[in-house]
């Protein structure tokens, strides 16, 4: 069966045009506030749809390039994080600063892309 | 209890500890957070109306049942107060407790503080034209008033936990044991700090959460030094680094609370402390505190979870962003 229509993406995007354009400016302190971050929150998971998929199989390639075996992202960087933790992997081994700045620039550019540029 | 038997109570709180008749006008509930609640009033006692300010530590503050008490510092209500005390006492413009709540006051752990006007919005403080007088005096008044903090007694404050930089960063990897947490970048921060902890330190009060958010500010500058909860004693250096945490710069370009630099901050505690202040030690602690903030991002995401609280979730999604900053600043990209 073809994706259903409009994709999500485009759900998301009118959901925020309403909460932003109309709702917004009717509230006040804390429902103001609450309703902002429930917009930055739509916005993410957006941001998510649009680019996590790519940054996955990334960050796949350089798990299994610096692990030397195959495995899902979740497994690989929980093996990762255990390793760094045993002093089995060097902080200051280049392929790994390399991999944990790649990692944070692309949740950075999901969760909050303006500190990107801070 | 209901609104009724809660400002009855209050009233007869503040009749039996600072004055009669205690009459309560005004009373607002400011902000509830996980830890304590704070509430507004202004109050009749002994013929003038003053203003004041309550705090009540909430059921789940210093919990026993919660696995993680114990493990990094918090303050009970009466510890906070008799903290403040201590701090005002020793020239800190710390606020004026006027009463500790004691059982048969009937409202639970607390205590009522002096009421002092003025701003704690950070990007108010940062952006209006109204505090460019302050934010010019803001980092000179943050090494002065370190100084003085630095200067208080250990021994009038007993019930501090005494951490060293070692047992600070063991006291965050229990905490991200408990969790069950495994990020490569938190293992990186956490390792660096382990390798980097600082060894030869003066040992005093340390403030634990002294930056910009965390003061009251008038157009002449900082007035008081709020949120004493997580106050401890260890490195006084730890202060010095947390004010110049990039979260705490609230988009600032400054690195002292994006209001001042590290040269007048460092200046003004050797002045008013007699001791000198080696930056790279102090660079130390600001990395160290994006690991740690990075961290405080992932426990208030986890519990917005158990609570569904979207504010909360949301700061879960934060967690790269002193990670960020503590890799740019180790690779002196900052």
């Amino acid at each position: 069966m073809p994706q259903s229509t409009p994709k999500a993406a485009i759900l998301l995007e009118a959901a925020v045009k309403y909460l932003e354009s109309e709702l917004m400016p009717t509230l006040k302190g804390y429902y103001q506030f609450q309703t902002r971050v429930t917009v930055n929150v739509l916005n993410t998971l957006r941001r998510e749809l649009e680019l996590r998929n790519a940054q996955a199989e990334a960050e796949h390639s350089r798990l299994v390039a610096m692990l030397g075996y195959d495995g899902d992202v979740e497994t690989l960087s929980v093996d990762l994080a255990d390793r760094i933790r045993a002093g089995a992997i060097a902080i200051d081994d280049p392929a790994l600063r390399a991999h944990v700045r790649q990692s944070l620039a692309d949740a950075l550019a999901i969760n909050n892309p303006k500190w990107l540029t801070r | 209890m209901s609104n009724e038997d809660f400002g009855a109570g209050l009233q007869a709180a503040i009749a039996r500890h600072i004055g009669a008749p205690g009459t309560i006008h005004d009373l607002q509930r400011l902000t509830g957070g996980a830890n304590k609640t704070t509430w507004s009033f202004d109050a009749d006692v002994a013929g003038a109306r003053e203003q004041f300010i309550l705090q009540l530590a909430s059921a789940r503050a210093n919990d026993e049942s919660n696995p993680l008490a114990g493990v990094s510092p918090h303050l009970t209500a009466d510890e906070d107060a008799r903290l403040m005390i201590a701090a005002v006492k020793a020239g800190v413009p710390a606020p004026r407790v006027r009463a500790i709540l004691k059982d048969d006051d009937g409202l639970g752990p607390g205590y009522v503080t002096e009421r002092i006007a003025g701003e704690t919005l950070a990007t108010r403080i940062l952006r209006e034209e109204r505090f460019a007088g302050a934010r010019a005096t803001m980092a000179k008044q943050c090494g002065a008033i370190l100084a003085a903090i630095h200067r208080i007694p250990v021994a009038e404050v007993p019930f501090l936990m005494k951490l060293t930089p070692a047992e600070h960063i063991g006291a965050q990897r229990r905490i991200i044991e408990f969790y069950g947490f495994h990020s490569p970048a938190l293992e990186l921060g956490l390792k660096w700090a382990e390798q980097h902890a600082p060894k030869n330190i003066r040992h005093t009060v340390v403030h634990g959460d002294f930056r910009a958010g965390n003061f009251i500010v008038g157009e002449e500058g900082i007035r008081l030094v709020l949120d004493w909860e997580i106050g401890q004693s260890g490195d006084p250096m730890q202060d010095l680094g947390w004010v110049c945490v990039k979260t705490w710069r609230f988009g600032g370009k400054k690195p002292v609370g994006g209001f001042g630099t590290r040269e007048d901050l460092f200046e003004a505690y050797e002045k008013a402390s007699g001791h000198s202040v080696d930056p790279a030690h102090v660079r130390f602690w600001e990395a160290y505190g994006s690991v740690r903030w990075g961290i405080g991002c992932f426990s208030l995401g986890t519990r917005g979870v158990e609570e569904m609280s979207i504010e909360r979730c949301a700061i879960g999604r934060r967690v790269e962003e002193p990670l960020w900053d503590f890799l740019n600043l180790i690779e002196g990209r900052d």
